[in-house]
């Protein structure tokens, strides 16, 4: 046998308990789930069948249907804004801050990472109440007469989320932004470019690939998340991981969580598809 | 370094694992049945242990025992009214004579209609309550709680919150309609509709247990729809001026029940557990748990009670309370269906 | 400019370390209530985490789960990764893409497909199935980390070996994995957290077993308390020790 045979034989050797272990846990039950997704409830029981009636109905039923656009609409808010916060931060942090503080800063940033992501939401409910931390000091400042409501709205759900995804773009803007040649910069400034202008055209372009990755994570990350909308929403609108689980969990709705899970699946694939030219998901 | 350095924690947690029981009583559960002050002097007199799994809403509860194997489970806990829709679906089996102490119980939460199918019993009553009104006295004028019509006066407008159930809210809504729960079919619902989301446009948010009393604790709502002495007791002392009342239009009796699950393979364990349960001390420990509290079924648990948890209970009320509270609404699947469809609507708009 | 960046970063670490202030300073709350005004301190609440059961069975549960399923997906991301990076394989694209694939994947979806097909194949909820979905969400994060590490100058090394007459096994155990030490560590330990801390997977798939991020979500949903801070304060404490420990030994080798 040729060493490249015997080379191609192990490698493969190599990738197949990973594949398989994708195959079996990730593809199988996927396709399990679409399967179902064309199955109905019948009173109480469920009947399989190869319909679209959920899919017609996710599209007609108005709250079916508008939990689409909250999600999408919570979700590019969230991402937007955290891109816009954790860019200037990385890079402050990363040209500001001298080296030696740099670990300590970094560390400090994504503290909150380390506590349980169930106890971060329920604390942002403490801080956001109209009791809370913020509107007794904004009250006790005289900087508001009388408290407003966050804490149940939209806001406080965008909040908590922004609170996480901000961390999580810091830290893949600043590696992106250390991997970066100072020469560029000084190149740009010898050739009488103002410090806002290398921000603009040199530095910004170069991040570019940093941040849509970041930002593509941030959309998968927030679209799917139940717990944060859960906790802080306040149940005013309800996102598709809250109507997934509303149908799973108060009715055993398994056909129409199918569905949704279908639906909320194509909203990202799409997303993937949009942004996939600039993303690098191997080196995430 | 991570590896060893866990492998340690591993191994000095395991020394602090749980003590070994002779056998185990897998029991599905609400969340009051989880405390160790109820479930440790059953586990130490049969040398046992009782596994719990909280679940919310009976087709939640059904949709598990549909997906489990006969055996996992041996007993349950279930609202009385749905009794009838477990057993028709044959997952429950029947309650050897004696079990419960009915003799015992406040007539009115015997519920034989309920638990009761065919001349045989299924399941126990245990607990029970009222959703209500529950609301800060500090912050509301009293006089006006004795209506619920106050709710869509335009008074208390965004100082409301909704308990996120609907069979409660959607059965309170229909009250105040001049609807009975008995009467709560597929048409009527459609009336409920219009008063439904002027509730809810009235309100600021639909919450959970802890999302209520977070909000009434801190004033950030004063009135809340669903709520009863379950919510309120276990802040009693926090706040003393939380308080309910059942309007004149009346109020929702909540009724939980044990019941054996079939195809149980420790049928006289859980007999005994559910025996356990419905006894003075197990009633008593049950009616104050530290997820919420509720009335003991059995009235024998009033000597084992102290007076100030019979206060908070407002034991001496109950005989009124009773006669003006209607049971929950017991829909057949597709109104069940409707409703459902119905508080989606109102929590997406 | 100057001025204005350390007023942006003051600004962001208020926002960012905001909330895990307040969660521990009224972890201490004397009272029921864990909002303002704070009323005194108590360890009371602390107590009351440490001899709770449930509370600490399922923290046990978590480090079991979160240990084995990172390790699993660990070994699987480096065979992997040594696999592709080895040779062109025909499809070697197709196939790192399908490894990356569930990393775009809701984890909701995923524990509702296994949900689904565990039920139908009789597997219980369990922690095991908990563990089986928290390696399909781990492997193409540790494949992708490893994968990224092994550039041209490992290639040569491991072909090296091999030419030198070294067994596959002796490869990769003897020269890959301490050439590869820093990533596999980064890999492990990202793969970790993310079970220790994952909930959705855990909340469908488990049943009596839970682990920690399920029983706290139960605590919440049963009352209002402090115990709660309490609990987010004690995952904090530790993860903080084991950052701490990590920085001081580890990651201070790897970095210089």
């Amino acid at each position: 046998m040729s060493i490249e045979a015997q080379e191609k034989r192990q490698g493969v050797a190599l990738v197949t308990p990973a594949l398989l272990w994708t195959l079996v846990f990730f593809a199988v039950p996927f396709g399990a789930m679409a399967l179902m997704s064309l199955a109905h409830l019948e009173g109480r029981e469920i009947v399989q069948g190869h319909d679209l009636g959920n899919y017609l109905r996710i599209f007609t039923d108005p709250s079916l249907r508008r939990g689409i656009f909250v999600s999408l609409e919570i979700t590019a808010t969230v991402t937007v804004i955290s891109v816009l916060l954790a860019w200037p931060l990385a890079w402050i942090i990363a040209t500001r801050v001298p080296q030696r503080w740099r670990r300590m800063v970094l560390l400090l940033a994504v503290l909150p990472f380390w506590t349980s992501y169930v106890v971060r939401s329920y604390s942002w409910a403490l801080v956001l109440g109209e009791k809370g931390v913020v509107m007794n000091a904004l009250v006790g400042l005289g900087l508001l007469a009388e408290p407003v409501q966050i804490m149940a709205t939209r806001a406080a759900t965008v909040t908590g989320f922004v609170h996480f995804f901000v961390m999580l773009l810091t830290l893949t803007i600043y590696s992106n932004l250390i991997q970066l040649s100072p020469n560029y910069a000084r190149a740009a400034q010898d050739l009488g470019a103002s410090q806002w202008q290398v921000i603009r055209l040199v530095i910004l372009p170069l991040t570019l690939p940093g941040v849509m990755t970041g930002a593509f994570l941030t959309f998968v990350l927030c679209i799917g998340d139940y717990i944060t909308p859960q906790i802080l929403g306040g149940n005013n609108e309800l996102t598709l991981p809250q109507l997934i689980m509303l149908q799973l969990g108060r009715r055993g709705d398994y056909p129409m969580a199918s569905a949704l899970s279908i639906v909320l699946m194509a909203i990202v694939t799409l997303a993937y598809a949009a942004s996939a030219r600039w993303l690098k998901m191997e080196r995430v | 370094m991570t590896f060893k350095h866990s492998c340690a924690i591993a191994a000095l947690m395991a020394g602090l694992g749980p003590a070994a029981y002779a056998e185990d009583l897998n029991a599905l559960i609400w969340c009051d049945h989880a405390d160790p002050e109820l479930l440790e002097p059953f586990e130490t007199a049969h040398d046992v242990r009782v596994n719990v799994k909280e679940y919310e809403g009976t087709a939640a509860g059904l949709t598990l025992l549909e997906q489990s194997r006969p055996g996992d489970w041996d007993v349950m806990v279930i609202d009385a009214v749905d009794v009838g829709r477990a057993v028709e679906r044959g997952f429950l089996a029947p309650l050897p004579e004696g079990t419960a102490p009915t003799a015992d119980y406040f007539p009115e939460v015997l519920l034989e209609d309920h638990v009761t199918i065919n001349g045989t019993t299924y399941a126990a009553v245990e607990k029970f309550g009222y959703n209500t009104v529950a609301y800060n006295k500090s912050a509301v004028d009293p006089a006006d709680m004795t209506s619920l019509a106050a709710l869509w006066s335009g008074k208390y407008d965004g100082r409301i919150a909704i308990y996120d159930y609907y069979l409660p809210v959607l059965g309170l809504v229909g009250l105040n309609a001049g609807v009975d729960t008995t009467d709560l079919d597929a048409a009527a619902l459609e009336t409920l509709r219009d008063p439904l989301m002027q509730l809810k446009a009235a309100s600021k948010q639909v919450s959970d247990v802890v999302g209520s009393q977070t909000a009434l604790a801190t004033g950030e709502v004063d009135v809340l729809i669903g709520g009863g002495e379950w919510l309120t007791a276990v802040l009693n002392a926090e706040n003393p001026d939380l308080d309910w009342t059942i309007p004149e239009e009346g109020g929702l009796l909540w009724a939980q029940s044990l019941a054996i699950v079939e195809g149980t393979e420790k049928p006289e364990l859980a007999a005994e557990f559910i025996k356990y349960v419905t006894s003075p001390e197990g009633q008593a420990r049950l009616a104050t748990s530290s997820c919420y509290w509720g009335m003991p079924a059995n009235k024998a648990a009033g000597d084992v009670l102290s007076d100030a948890q019979k206060d908070i209970l407002r034991w001496d009320d109950q005989a009124e309370y009773l006669t003006r509270a209607q049971l929950y609404p017991v829909p057949d699947a597709d109104t069940d269906a409707a409703m459902q469809d119905l508080w989606t609507d109102m929590l997406q708009n | 400019m100057r001025y204005l960046s350390w007023v942006y970063l003051l600004a962001l670490f208020t926002f960012i370390l905001l909330p895990v202030v307040t969660l521990v300073v009224f972890s201490f709350q004397d009272g029921r209530l864990p909002v303002p005004p704070f009323k005194g301190v108590t360890f009371e609440w602390y107590a009351k985490v440490l001899s709770d059961r449930a509370m600490m069975e399922a923290l046990f549960n978590s480090l079991i789960v979160a240990l084995l399923s990172s390790l699993c997906a660990l070994t699987l991301g480096f065979l992997a990764a040594s696999g592709l990076a080895r040779v062109i394989l025909p499809g070697s694209a197709l196939m790192r893409g399908a490894l990356i694939a569930p990393m775009t994947v809701s984890y909701l979806i995923i524990a509702l497909g296994l949900l689904q097909m565990f039920n139908q194949i009789g597997l219980r909820p369990s922690l095991l199935a908990t563990g089986i979905g928290h390696v399909v969400i781990n492997l193409p994060l540790c494949f992708a980390i490893i994968y990224a590490a092994i550039g041209e100058h490992q290639k040569s090394a491991l072909k090296a070996a091999r030419d030198l007459g070294a067994r596959e096994w002796q490869v990769l155990w003897l020269v890959a994995a301490p050439m590869l030490m820093p990533s596999l560590a980064a890999a492990f330990f990202l793969a970790f957290t993310f079970s220790w801390d994952e909930f959705i997977i855990a909340f469908l798939l488990t049943r009596f077993d839970v682990t920690l991020p399920v029983e706290i979500w139960s605590m919440l949903r049963s009352g209002l308390s402090p115990e709660t801070n309490a609990v987010g304060s004690l995952v904090f404490l530790v993860s903080i020790a084991i950052v701490v420990v990590l920085e001081l030994t580890l990651f201070r080798k790897g970095s210089k």
